[in-house]
């Protein structure tokens, strides 16, 4: 709100994740790709093996012509983007790290002529000069992923950056080693896998499947490798922060899921591969390829969405309000914007006032500025199709946005904002409700994930199944106000057969303990 | 006037160096950016003109040939060293660039798309220039086209973000990021004065190159400067005209800054002139008397004297569009003395590293035809006729 929101109708968060996810898909290519080229060019030279060495000269034309061009513009891209849709953490980030950045443009630089007189050099130079350039390229290529490591794994675990704002503390942060070793085995991986696709175009089958083997050589074993570095960056990761990807945020539990079923399969095809080396055909190659961007990507969301709703943790919420007051905050906290009201912090709206005939219209905007950083209306994230799916009363919604940092293990900001505002914003969200609601659902099970599994888990441990007492007709006369059992709960107004139904299903979740001792009792009731 | 609330505040972080060394930094690397895209486009646009005047002349071929073969390393130069400014300029500017990319940010966005469609086509061109002259031809018009683009871009966002008054209007319109500027009247006179600069730099290129073959090709390398050099007083004349509208188009109190207000700032403005006034002539006279040097080394000399009066002119006038806003010492500013040596010594290493990487290639050594295009062995032309 301190900056325009730049209205992407199908979803900012989308956008980056397109831009970036295609990105670091070439440009770890770029790093471990490079280590490749120099080490596959030494054996080939080893072993006189000059059939390899003019596999390598075309591979290295591949190489250049997509990490140069494509990766070293879609690298600018993830910048302009997050410009455009983060300006706040992207200011934020270059006045912490601009030094830091600078030493990565230096690499850069060194990276980019290298890799242009590697390839031009080729008919030109001498094997060891030629190798010289290999080597530089790889080392700066490298440096740059270690430079820029240190500002990615920030980002997520800040660590005691926060107390002290030293650059050192904040670069080489809790998850910067972990994060490192993942990335660098990541980046020697995919140099393997993208061999196999200029391979697999070759027509001497002997040479194909040497690279074919050569190829595996490098993959399997860092493929393995992201095992153990996997765990140790998920044990750097503070649990409760972690939690998420293993709860009921659906966002970051499949992906974590998806990350590592995408990992196995890459490995099992890259058997495969070494098995059958002389038939790789392009398309299976291909399909290697998209398995490892699904794998790899999968990643990148889970440590997205773990970090979520902060793009900085316990520093900057996603919709750009800092967590706690300081000062230089510009009022953009949660605590100001509670005391005193959104219209009157935000630059960027075109209302100060709420009346009758504008409420929408401010929810609107209030939505824009406070939601729209991950949410659309009714597309990626779309509000309008999880109220179709929850079916919520208008009330219930209002409700909702009281408890909102309480939802999917804290992964929602808090709503920062006046009553009157927060109204204003239940009143735009209703509209997107476009079918009215069916008959009251008696199935507890409907009713527990249309109302309650925003916050609680499925699991038997969740306060909702130990928290509420066994008997039957006591736990539904709880449930009549559900405010007096905690003030952020929505008032359900459940009616009797809906309060039976939700306590019948909340005793079929209990814990076994609970369980055993309650069926005698019902029995007995009976 | 915008009501100064609208500009984002800074964000709480200090700047962590002070802000005359973040400005330095910027007007440096802007620089070097500048001269490295204005061979790309400049190169680019006479490449285009070469190919399609060829018919019945080999050398215009040959000129394209050339050129092809070049562009996409400056282009690759372009991008590498216009991170720089990119990056110092959100340092001290931030919270004016980002706004003004957010009002425009689908071409700024798109920016991006356009940049790797024209960069393939570069490549296409120079892989594939010689065997398939026709599409390469084409391609390469495209990607042109494509780079022009970008330009107008990139001189909406600049004369954007330096407006802060028509934020609003423009936002509250629509937020959707489709907004442009051409209600600016500067838009347009300061895209054209630049786009045409960048092809009075594209015949210094020429010039540049005809030099480099001046001993080993001196019937080719009399035509590459003739053509060269023309282009370049000829886009330079066409600048009294463009730059005039430019500078007309400018707000009186900013025009004036140049025009007395400000001695340095007038200074610098008459230099530039002047410089521009004395490389015409000084060309016109080299292409006469078919003396290469002058046009190599005196010309191009003056023109980076004038490159450097236009970039502080640039700069002066954002500062005099943004005054009402901008302060340098609004910045909280705390040195990050742990980090700012780092770099220095590594930027110091890789300028090192990277001169040595062209010197071990060979590219100082003047040997820089390769066996496939080296030429009969003749003894080079007495030194007198290169001089005289």
């Amino acid at each position: 709100m301190n900056y325009p929101i730049w209205d992407v109708s199908f979803g900012a968060g989308l956008l980056i994740a397109l831009v970036a996810g295609l990105h670091v898909f070439v440009s770890h290519f770029a790093v471990g790709g490079g280590l490749f080229l120099v080490l596959t060019e030494r054996k080939a030279l080893k072993n006189h093996d000059h059939a390899l060495l003019n596999w390598l000269k075309s591979h290295t034309k591949f190489f250049v012509l997509l990490t140069v061009v494509y990766g070293a513009v879609s690298g600018v891209g993830i910048w302009f983007t997050i410009g455009l849709i983060s300006p706040t953490a992207t200011s934020n980030l270059i006045h912490i790290f601009v030094w830091g950045w600078a030493i990565e443009w230096v690499f850069f630089f060194v990276e980019i002529t290298a890799a242009l007189l590697y390839l031009a050099g080729w008919d030109k130079l001498n094997p060891k000069l030629h190798q010289w350039y290999g080597w530089i390229y790889f080392w700066a290529a490298f440096a740059s992923l270690v430079v820029i490591n240190g500002i990615i794994t920030f980002m997520l675990t800040p660590g005691s950056w926060l107390d002290v704002h030293k650059f050192w503390i904040g670069f080489f942060n809790p998850t910067y080693f972990p994060s490192l070793f993942f990335r660098s085995a990541i980046c020697l991986a995919l140099a393997g896998i993208y061999a196999l696709i200029t391979a697999s175009v070759q027509k001497d089958k002997d040479l194909k499947a040497r690279i074919v083997r050569w190829g595996a050589l490098w993959t399997i074993p860092s493929l393995l490798a992201l095992i153990p570095f996997g765990y140790w960056y998920i044990r750097e990761i503070p649990a409760a922060l972690f939690l998420s990807a293993r709860g009921p945020m659906p966002t970051a539990t499949h992906y974590a899921f998806l990350a590592w079923s995408l990992l196995a399969v890459t490995i099992i095809l890259m058997l495969l591969a070494l098995f059958t080396p002389r038939r790789m055909h392009l398309a299976f190659a291909l399909v290697i390829g998209l398995v490892a961007l699904g794998a790899m990507d999968s990643f990148e969301f889970v440590r997205e969405d773990v970090r979520k709703p902060f793009v900085i943790e316990n520093y900057l919420y996603d919709n750009s309000l800092y967590a706690n007051t300081m000062p230089g905050d510009g009022g953009f906290t949660v605590d100001n914007l509670d005391t005193v009201g959104v219209l009157h912090s935000a630059a960027w709206i075109d209302q100060r006032t709420i009346t009758p005939d504008n409420k929408i219209a401010v929810g609107h905007e209030i939505f824009r500025v406070e939601c729209q950083a991950c949410h659309t209306a009714n597309s990626y994230r779309g509000i309008h199709q999880l109220l179709e799916r929850r079916q919520w009363s208008p009330a219930t919604t209002r409700a909702m946005l009281t408890g909102l940092s309480l939802m999917h293990n804290g992964v929602m900001p808090p709503f920062a904002g006046t009553d009157p505002e927060r109204d204003a914003l239940a009143a735009y969200l209703d509209t997107l409700q476009t079918i009215t609601p069916k008959a009251a659902a008696v199935d507890g099970k409907v009713i527990y994930q249309n109302n309650c599994s925003m916050c609680h888990q499925d699991h038997p441990n969740d306060q909702f199944f130990t928290g509420i007492v066994t008997d039957p007709t006591a736990a539904a006369d709880s449930l009549k106000d559900l405010t007096t059992i905690f003030p952020l709960m929505p008032d359900l107004k459940l009616n009797d057969a809906q309060r039976t139904g939700l306590v019948q299903y909340i005793n079929t979740q209990r814990p076994p303990a609970q369980h055993a001792q309650l069926s005698p009792s019902s029995e007995g009731g009976k | 006037m915008i009501d100064p609330s609208m500009v984002p505040t800074i964000d709480p972080n200090p700047l962590p160096a002070p802000y005359w060394l973040f400005k330095t930094l910027l007007l440096i690397t802007f620089t070097l950016h500048i001269i490295a895209m204005n061979f790309m486009l400049g190169g680019a646009f006479l490449a285009v003109v070469a190919r399609f005047t060829s018919k019945g002349k080999e050398f215009r071929n040959r000129i394209f040939l050339d050129l092809a073969k070049k562009i996409p390393v400056f282009l690759a130069a372009t991008i590498t060293i216009g991170i720089a400014p990119l990056l110092f300029v959100q340092a001290i500017y931030g919270q004016y660039f980002y706004t003004s990319t957010i009002l425009i940010a689908w071409p700024w966005f798109l920016l991006l798309v356009l940049l790797v469609v024209a960069y393939y086509g570069f490549y296409y061109v120079t892989y594939n220039g010689q065997r398939r002259p026709g599409p390469a031809g084409i391609v390469l018009l495209v990607s042109l086209a494509l780079v022009l683009i970008i330009a107008f871009i990139q001189s909406t966002n600049v004369t954007l973000m330096q407006t802060p008054s028509h934020w609003a209007a423009k936002y509250f319109a629509s937020p959707t990021g489709w907004s442009n500027n051409i209600s600016d009247p500067t838009l347009i006179p300061r895209y054209l004065h630049f786009v045409t600069s960048a092809i009075a730099v594209g015949g210094i290129l020429l010039v540049l190159l005809a030099l480099a073959r001046w001993k080993s090709d001196r019937e080719y390398a009399n035509y590459l400067f003739q053509y060269g050099g023309k282009a370049f007083m000829y886009a330079t004349m066409a600048q009294f005209i463009i730059g005039s509208w430019f500078l007309f188009s400018i707000p009186r109190n900013f025009r004036m800054i140049f025009m007395g207000d400000s001695p340095l700032a007038s200074a610098l403005f008459l230099v530039g002139i002047l410089g521009t006034v004395a490389a015409i002539f000084l060309m016109s006279g080299a292409i006469r008397k078919q003396n290469i040097r002058v046009a190599a080394y005196g010309v191009s000399g003056l023109l980076a004297v004038v490159m450097i009066t236009m970039i502080l002119m640039r700069d002066i006038l954002r500062d005099a569009y943004l005054e009402p806003y901008f302060h340098p010492h609004q910045f909280a500013v705390k040195t990050q003395w742990a980090v700012l040596p780092v770099f220095l010594v590594l930027f110091l290493g890789g300028v090192g590293l990277w001169l040595l990487m062209l010197k071990r290639y060979g590219l100082f050594s003047g040997n820089k035809v390769p066996p496939t295009e080296s030429l009969p062995t003749e003894p080079a032309e007495p030194k007198a006729e290169i001089v005289g």
